[in-house]
């Protein structure tokens, strides 16, 4: 039993670590080291696939200008069901981003073994399974939307606050602090839970029986990246459109 | 696990930054490609459905006027027919009519012919007969 117990620390590939982080001091401010490395790994693969796809745009494309051109038209579909074919068009760039940065960090958090990068502290792993990057999303998410009700309306869009009756009002304004707190702790917890559940099985039977759950894994990142954006883009397109069928006239 | 410090707003700068180079780099170029292609697309669709319609009432022109000649010469070999037949009709009686006259007018010199030696006949026979008879009347 003892023995089991002690198994994290001397199989190191199965070791779990949470709430160890790689800390950088800027200034006077600490930062997670590790989130920032991966992160700028998902980024750079992202703009270097976009340089690559963008290179020679031919009119028939083939392969990477057609592999994200299938992811652009991908995202447009997202934001075009969401916001409607009115208004999509400024959202793409953000949502998609949204979607793309999430998706790729999640991907590369559950398919490429940072595990062998040793770091003097923390481990590298997906940037979505640190709270602070799910929260600066969904803050993002929140800016974003007041920015489109308020762009749109004015100071009218305070109105919706009031708008089907004035007794919802503290509903109202409690949704607004719900948003980013849902959307960011359920990309977040799946995440983090996602990587937890692997690395338990790993420790218990490190051969073939964690495969199906990391399949598993690998669906619910993509589906919570899905989500997350398709979240956004409907936050997004109720602060544009009130509460109102009314407005259309 | 839930330690909040100076990640999460220069992961936000950082996420801002990579939208907006995503959108200079990837969102606009491609979107332009993508509108372009189906702007082409477009384009070249009604393009050749013009020319489809085009070709096609060509085609029928062409078929009308195509069963148009057919009738006009259709018309003009009947015509034509019509014509040779009248004038080889004509040409006949023309001839039958030489013919007839040229007959007739045989006959009318063969009957003259034949008057004027039956009339020195009859004046050689007069002759003859009255020399026989002066003959006979000398010898009387």
């Amino acid at each position: 039993m003892l023995n089991f117990l002690d198994a994290p620390h001397t199989l190191h590939l199965a070791s779990l670590e949470v709430g160890h982080h790689l800390y950088w001091e800027i200034g006077g401010l600490k930062v997670h080291g590790q989130v920032f490395l991966v992160s700028w790994f998902v980024i750079g693969l992202l703009v270097v696939a976009s340089l690559l796809a963008t290179r020679n745009i031919q009119r028939i494309p083939s392969g990477i200008q057609n592999f994200m051109e299938y992811a652009l038209e991908f995202v447009r579909d997202l934001a075009r069901n969401q916001l409607g074919e009115k208004e999509y068009r400024p959202w793409v760039p953000f949502i998609g981003t949204l979607f793309l940065f999430i998706f790729v960090s999640n991907w590369s958090g559950a398919l490429i073994p940072w595990k062998l990068i040793k770091l003097p502290e923390g481990e590298l792993a997906a940037p979505t399974n640190d709270i602070n990057t799910t929260v600066a999303l969904a803050l993002l998410v929140s800016l974003a939307y007041f920015y489109a009700g308020f762009s749109r309306k004015g100071l009218g869009y305070f109105a919706k606050y009031i708008q089907p009756t004035p007794i919802l009002l503290p509903i109202a304004i409690l949704e607004d602090f719900t948003k980013p707190l849902s959307l960011s702790f359920r990309l977040f917890g799946n995440i983090l839970a996602d990587e937890l559940v692997v690395a338990v099985l790993v420790l218990l039977v490190p051969l073939f029986v964690p495969l199906p759950v990391m399949l598993l894994g690998l669906f619910t990142s993509a589906i919570q990246a899905l989500v997350f954006a398709t979240l956004a883009a409907a936050y997004i397109h109720e602060a544009i459109e009130g509460h109102g069928e009314e407005e259309h006239g | 696990m839930f330690d909040f410090d100076a990640t999460l707003p220069l992961m936000a700068v950082q996420f801002l930054l990579l939208a907006a180079i995503l959108n200079v780099v990837f969102y606009k170029p491609l979107t332009q490609a993508i509108e372009d292609r189906s702007d082409y697309i477009r384009t070249n669709e009604t393009d050749a459905k013009e020319r489809l319609a085009k070709a096609e009432s060509l085609a029928k022109q062409y078929e009308t006027e195509l069963a148009e000649t057919r009738k006009q010469y259709q018309m003009t070999i009947a015509a034509a027919q019509a014509e040779a037949q009248k004038i080889a009709a004509q040409k006949v009686a023309e001839a039958q009519q030489e013919a007839q006259s040229q007959r007739e007018q045989a006959q009318q010199e063969l009957d003259q012919q034949k008057q004027a030696a039956m009339q020195t006949l009859e004046h050689q026979v007069e002759a003859l007969s009255r020399e026989i008879l002066d003959k006979l009347l000398v010898g009387i």
